[in-house]
């Protein structure tokens, strides 16, 4: 009850900041101007929307991410209004999990308001209702729940700047990852090793890129729904074992 | 936080890791099928794009700078599309419309002053969309395109088939929610049976027609109301009524096309013979004595001809072409041709020249980049009144006709194969209702052969800027020619 109700209270907070609700406007505007774009490109405006639309949602989901994961907590320190609340019956793990819950309430709050909007304009330009374009605005929302618990965790011993070029830093080595698996077949053993402890230690943000298939349908997957399973417990597993690490370093933290 | 939580923690993290390289490895198949076709993000790409890909977004800017690829080909800067084209199918190998765009600026926009393709690139196109198939090997698309670019611009036809047969046969299209469950459109079947003409082999292009009738008779009963499968339904037993007459007339009976309109009210759905007969037969002695003289011209014994007796078949007796050409280079690197060729008019000569060393290039992988060394040039003239001629300036173009080599071959080629319908339908598809007292080349490796009319001459630089005449001494057997060529006795029919 505690963690849900300090996850009530970020989000709360997170709703009223301005910066957060300018980059929500933003990308629907986008989101509801796609079409334009679309029709330069005879023959795949349907491609150019969908791709547009799934990239914005993704843009304006990754800034919404990383701003609110790397200041839920130092706010808190910066304002010390960390000590009345942990001076409370207030577990730190708890402080921890719900400032990390009202973060992702606020992500998917965003996400799913531009998914929303993202549908309405495919169902009005392409004259038929797309669910599985529903299918990449909750990859989207899966691989924020995973940058968002490596923001937190960051953001218990990192300053905000300095998460924030960590956390930005990592989404993109995350990004890399059909990179990174290429190179597991190298035939230097040295490039092997490195490729492995890079491609398994840091969260493949790439898995979630399911865009190729849902643009072009022509693209085959044996299994998806099991492929879109997968990642969703690898997201949830890995978030899993970054708030653990989280709730480890902020328990020895001195606030 | 107590000790032995804190402990319990940090061993809750082992299986969890463990897990979590475990769904890696499980996931890592799919994604790379995902990325089949695609190289790293940001290879090549300019500053402006480079973040999109690195955030994940390799399909945004696919589409991005596809919008500005497409804004070139409307200026007609069409060096800067191909790059862009690369870039494209880097970032998202499964766009289908770009390697098939791509792959016809490469074929066919590539031109010299005079409008002619620049060859060199057709490899390169053709690679492209077989890179493109490879990618997408779901779907008919790009495997289509390749068998079109045979037709049309190769003319190659036995590649043309190999590709529209697995089309036909392998492949599928999307339904409206996207997935490949959908036969290929009919017209991936009329290609096919239209290039199975194309090699002379009517028996099969016959069934591939009436298996297409049968497909839209079925599609029609399902949906009577539908106006466009109708059309392709009357289309198909057009095409289908008309391969069986033009079979029965060139190889049964001649058929006056004239009187057919006018007078059959039926045909045999089986050998094509019309009913009533009217229009195979001799209806006056006029007509008698005109297919006489033509047994006499090639010295062959005609057959028992009286009025109201059938025709013989078109294809008999084997018609005289006297093909023949003079070329000479008028100016430097201009080329002036005289030909004759007793053959109807609007049949066409290709005439092509290239270095003596030139062999059609087989790419192992895609490439831009090609021997600007080489000189190819290839064209095609119409007959007109048992004549052609032809002015081919190559003096304007250095970058396309280097003339670097020391040695070209000259050909001039004609293929019944390649030919209008209404040519055929004095030749036979294969040729076999012509001959040629010099220079008639009869590939015996296909079935059924093809009979080409091939001239070809060896020249040198100093002919080519007219140091020295182009002769008939300098004529090449054409036998020898392709063996150099094709390494066999023809050229293959599937590769």
């Amino acid at each position: 009850m505690v963690t849900l109700a300090i996850a009530k209270q970020t989000l709360e907070e997170m709703l009223r900041r301005k910066i957060l609700l300018i980059l929500l406007i933003v990308a629907v505007a986008m989101i509801a101007l796609g079409p334009s774009v679309g029709f330069l490109s005879p023959r795949e405006s349907s491609a150019v929307l969908r791709s547009l639309g799934l990239a914005v949602i993704l843009l304006a989901g990754l800034l919404i991410t990383v701003l609110t994961g790397i200041q839920v907590i130092p706010t808190e320190i910066e304002r010390r209004t960390i000590y009345t609340v942990l001076s409370k019956p207030v577990q730190r793990y708890e402080f921890v999990l719900g400032k990390f819950l009202g973060g992702l309430f606020t992500v998917f709050v965003m996400v799913a308001s531009m998914g929303i909007v993202f549908l309405g304009v495919l169902r009005y330009q392409e004259g038929r209702f797309a669910p599985e374009m529903a299918q990449g605005v909750m990859m989207t929302f899966f691989q924020m729940t995973l940058l968002g618990a490596l923001a937190i965790f960051f953001s218990t011993f990192a300053t905000p700047v300095v998460n924030f070029f960590i956390t930005f830093g990592l989404f993109i080595v995350g990004n890399l990852s059909s990179v990174t698996e290429s190179l597991l077949q190298n035939k230097n053993i040295a490039t092997r090793l490195v490729a492995s402890a890079v491609h398994y230690a840091i969260p493949n943000f790439g898995n979630f890129n399911i865009q190729n298939k849902l643009i072009h349908p022509q693209v085959v997957i044996k299994n998806m729904n099991m492929f879109i399973m997968q990642n969703i417990t690898y997201s949830l597993i890995y978030s899993a074992v970054l708030l653990i690490l989280a709730i480890i370093v902020f328990d020895r933290r001195e606030v | 936080m107590h000790p032995a939580t804190r402990r319990n923690l940090i061993l809750a993290l082992v299986p969890l890791a463990i897990v979590a390289v475990f769904l890696q490895t499980r996931i890592d198949p799919t994604v790379a099928d995902l990325n089949r076709g695609s190289r790293t993000p940001f290879a090549g790409l300019s500053t402006e794009f480079i973040l999109g890909p690195l955030l994940g977004m390799q399909q945004a800017v696919a589409g991005l700078l596809w919008v500005r690829a497409d804004e070139f080909f409307h200026e007609g800067d069409y060096d800067a599309i191909l790059p862009m084209v690369r870039m494209v199918t880097w970032l998202d190998p499964h766009n289908l419309d770009v390697y098939i765009t791509g792959a016809w600026h490469l074929a066919y926009n590539f031109t010299d002053a005079s409008e002619r393709s620049d060859r060199r690139y057709i490899p390169a196109a053709q690679k492209l969309l077989e890179e493109g198939d490879a990618n997408n090997s779901g779907v008919y698309d790009i495997a289509f395109e390749l068998g079109w670019q045979n037709t049309d611009k190769i003319k190659d036809y036995a590649r043309a088939h190999h590709w529209y047969r697995l089309c036909a046969y392998e492949r599928k299209g999307a339904d409206a929610g996207g997935e490949l469950t959908q036969p290929v459109p009919m017209f991936v079947w009329h290609q096919l049976a239209h290039s199975l003409a194309r090699l002379g082999r009517i028996d099969e292009c016959i069934e591939v027609w009436r298996k297409a009738l049968a497909m839209s008779n079925e599609l029609v009963r399902k949906d009577p109301k539908d106006y466009s499968r109708r059309n392709v339904r009357d289309s198909e037993r057009h095409n289908l009524e008309l391969t069986l007459k033009r079979k029965f007339s060139r190889y049964a009976h001649e058929i006056d096309w004239t009187l057919d309109s006018k007078r059959t009210r039926s045909t045999d759905p089986v050998t094509g013979s019309p009913t009533p007969m009217d229009a195979c037969l001799f209806l006056s002695s006029q007509e008698i004595q005109r297919k006489a003289e033509q047994f006499r011209a090639v010295s062959a014994p005609a057959p028992a001809m009286s009025v109201g007796s059938p025709r013989p078949p078109a294809v008999v007796p084997q018609w005289e072409t006297a093909f023949d050409v003079r070329p000479t280079f008028s100016a430097d690197k201009v080329l002036d041709l005289k030909g004759q060729f007793n053959v109807g008019d609007g049949a066409r000569v290709t005439i092509r020249l290239h270095d003596e060393k030139w062999r059609p290039p087989q790419l192992q992988a895609f490439t831009f980049n090609i021997d600007q060394d080489v000189t190819l040039m290839q064209d095609q003239h119409s007959v007109r009144q048992g004549t052609w001629g032809r002015k081919i300036d190559m003096s304007k173009d250095p970058k396309m006709y280097s003339f670097k080599s020391e040695r070209y071959f000259l050909v001039f080629e004609f293929d019944p194969r390649g030919t209008s319908p209404f040519v055929q339908d004095r030749f036979g598809w294969s040729g076999e209702g012509m001959t040629d007292r010099k220079y008639l080349h009869v590939e015996t490796d296909k079935n059924p052969p093809n009979r080409i009319l091939r001239k070809v001459y060896r020249i040198t630089r100093a002919q080519v800027l007219r140091r020295e005449p182009i002769t008939e001494a300098d004529v090449f057997p054409s036998s020898e020619y392709v063996a150099l060529q094709w390494g066999g006795p023809s050229r293959p029919d599937e590769r």
